[in-house]
């Protein structure tokens, strides 16, 4: 895919790390971390597991909070804690790996309650709007069914769903398949392909490389809490600047 | 309130107190060894084979469940001398709070016994240990070491429990704050005094309930 | 004899209803406010507010570590003294609450502790403020792990409602305590008491265990 035209000044869904740095304790997990995502990009992140990729993401809608550096999401300081998160939130949405679906509420339900309560919207609009997203998603059907009777990429896809149906600006994905039984982690990545060719700003971090050498801009490699190569997928893929990348590669693909 | 409060006459009734406070000890002391006893047996017996038994323990311990402490201790209190059976108050106290806590022992024990699971019990079948081996060398070692902490909040509950035996005059914690207030009707300072004495007893049992639990942490580990 | 007796206590079963709905108004009454006072403390016992959580919760622990008969004297007894002037009923009715508050607390933070993480991180996620997360999300998933424990606590606090017959509330226990002086048969006169709280006791600890199994099969089919 190409990388998209940036356009001038313009800074909306713009995402950007400024020397950022976060200790868990005495564990120092984020190193430095300075990254620049523009709007309707599609970034990957990956890297081997301890690496900081789901804490860095976590921490854009700060389900994690940094302790040095600056991070300005949609030209808002998420790093200053006066600021509040919950009109920053509604511009993101977020798919979490083990799809974290409501179990007391239906797909439907599940996907129509932010909207009601934080975007106030009418509860008939939102279930139209629903509706619609599930539909997008390829489970209009379900729209009734509890997350129980769903198998699991049906739930990650209800999930999705449930982050789109505000509207966000971000999309934020942190290993979506990775619990996945592996006949059903194509169609979430199909549903992720749409997003990204539609021109949602998103940000993954997964294993799938494949996915990533078809839809992504930017492929980002992290390693012990540290940024240590960005570079294009088609780049990245053939030439791994680094060692580390290289082992990292040389690791994942192999299967 | 705390200007009026006489610290003197409780240090005047610190003897009375601390006999009192020795008399709860010992008298929950010998209720709990009684429960694990009686527990144990009705454990044996609601895990056995023969329906009788089964029946018996089943039926002893759902009735203690199902009624209040002060009524069983009111039942052994009146009803043994209506059977000619003449025993102190002490004896009569300890039994009823032996039987009551025996039952609750007998499921905690129950729990402990099951939570060890049969796959552990099928290798030692497979290796050859007798049911009596397997006892003791499997089932018995794990089960009281998972057991400790929930008795130890039993045997709270019991030193709680002693507090009814007041009721039928024995001299125990809080009937040195009945004697106290009858005598010199300062109910505050007396029963915040029992108070006190209770909740120090509390804190140390459930300091070793917390000791114990880090203690099988370590073992686990090792 | 006997047969002079049992008429004796067949005549009394008048009075023992009264008793038997004494106990039930007592328990009841506490049940109902301590559940809604509990649910109140338990919430802020997991909230992010800054001062109370600590206080509520040694305020619990001080209520669990010391016997309700000593907690009941000192409402009966030091209320007066601070100036409030109560009588037996109410006066029970306040100590019940506040230990069916106590204990349902500490339920109802279990309840909300268990819920997973990932329930709360992906309502946050969503923008939603903390009141429509614990209504929306938190709460309704707590409700399934919170009510057998609290069905098993209401059999509890109705067990211990028999204190109060210490301060003279006539519940079925104390019409027991005094049907004893006329009725020398302590056996028969507190069978009958046993068998009215087992009658009220047996089928809620039933529906507790029915309300347990529910939750277990549910869980594992999640």
């Amino acid at each position: 895919m190409d990388v998209p035209v940036r356009s001038d000044g313009e800074n909306r869904g713009m995402i950007k790390f400024a020397k950022v740095n976060k200790w868990f304790g005495d564990l120092h997990v984020l190193r430095d971390i300075d990254l620049h995502v523009c709007t309707g990009e599609v970034m990957v992140i990956c890297g081997p597991s301890g690496s900081g990729k789901s804490t860095l993401i976590r921490c854009i809608n700060r389900l994690e909070e940094i302790q040095q550096g600056e991070l300005v999401v949609d030209n808002m300081k998420v790093h200053d804690r006066t600021v509040n998160m919950t009109e920053l939130r509604a511009e993101i949405g977020f798919v979490f790996q083990q799809f974290n679906l409501y179990p007391h509420m239906t797909a439907l339900e599940n996907v129509t309650l932010a909207p009601i309560k934080v975007r106030k919207m009418p509860k008939a609009e939102a279930e139209k709007l629903g509706r619609q997203i599930l539909e997008r998603v390829g489970l209009g059907n379900k729209a009734d069914a509890h997350p129980a009777q769903l198998s699991g990429g049906q739930q990650q896809r209800v999930a999705i769903a449930r982050g789109l149906c505000m509207r966000p600006k971000i999309m934020l994905f942190d290993e979506p398949t990775s619990a996945l039984d592996p006949e059903m982690i194509k169609e979430v990545l199909d549903v992720m392909r749409d997003l990204a060719r539609e021109g949602m700003t998103m940000i993954v971090v997964t294993h799938e490389m494949g996915f990533a050498k078809e839809v992504c801009h930017r492929i980002v490699f992290m390693d012990e809490g540290q940024i240590v190569e960005v570079s294009s997928p088609n780049d990245f893929f053939a030439q791994p600047r680094t060692d580390r990348a290289k082992t990292f590669l040389s690791k994942v693909l192999v299967h | 309130m705390l200007k009026f409060f006489n610290f003197r006459v409780i240090l005047e009734y610190m003897p009375l107190y601390m006999k009192c406070l020795w008399a709860t000890i010992w008298l929950s002391g010998l209720s709990i060894l009684g429960a694990l006893i009686v527990g144990t047996i009705a454990c044996a017996m609601r895990l056995s084979r023969s329906r009788s038994f089964t029946g018996i323990a089943g039926c002893y311990i759902e009735s203690i469940r199902s009624t209040p402490l002060l009524a069983q201790i009111y039942f052994l209190y009146f009803g043994l001398p209506s059977l000619g059976i003449r025993i102190s108050e002490e004896i009569t106290g300890v039994a009823a709070l032996t039987l009551n806590s025996g039952a609750y022992m007998a499921e905690i024990i129950r729990a402990g016994v099951l939570s060890i699971s049969q796959g552990q019990i099928e290798a030692g079948i497979a290796t050859g240990l007798s049911y009596s081996m397997r006892m003791r060398y499997i089932v018995l070692p794990q089960a009281i070491g998972a057991t400790i902490p929930p008795l130890l909040g039993q045997a709270i509950v019991l030193v709680k429990d002693s507090a009814l035996l007041s009721l039928i005059s024995i001299a125990e914690l809080t009937r040195a704050g009945q004697v106290m207030t009858s005598e010199r009707f300062m109910p505050a300072e007396a029963f915040l005094t029992t108070a006190v004495l209770y909740l120090l007893i509390y804190y140390v049992l459930k300091w070793l309930s917390e000791w114990w639990q880090k203690r099988l942490i370590f073992r686990e580990t090792s | 004899m006997w047969g002079f007796y049992l008429k004796g206590l067949v005549a009394s079963v008048p009075f023992f209803l009264k008793g038997l709905w004494m106990t039930v108004a007592v328990s009841g009454l506490s049940l109902v406010i301590g559940t809604i006072i509990g649910f109140i403390w338990g919430i802020i016992r997991v909230s992010r507010i800054r001062f109370l959580p600590t206080i509520i919760g040694a305020w619990v622990d001080v209520i669990r570590g010391t016997p309700f008969l000593v907690q009941i004297f000192i409402v009966f007894f030091i209320f007066p003294e601070l100036g409030i002037h109560l009588e037996a009923f109410p006066a029970a009715v306040l100590a019940l609450t506040n230990l069916a508050a106590c204990f349902i607390c500490e339920i109802v933070a279990g309840g909300i502790l268990a819920v997973p993480r990932g329930q709360r991180e992906a309502a946050t996620a969503s923008g939603l403020s903390d009141f429509h997360q614990m209504t929306h999300v938190i709460l309704p998933q707590a409700m399934r792990i919170i009510l057998p424990p609290l069905v098993g606590q209401y059999v509890l606090l109705i067990k211990d409602s028999s204190v109060v017959s210490a301060i003279g509330v006539t519940d079925v226990t104390r019409v027991g305590w005094l049907t004893v002086q006329r009725i020398p048969e302590g056996l028969m006169v507190f069978g009958l008491v046993g068998i009215l709280y087992f009658v009220i006791c047996y089928p809620l600890i039933r529906v507790s265990n029915t309300l347990e199994k529910r939750m277990t099969v549910a869980a594992t089919r999640l």
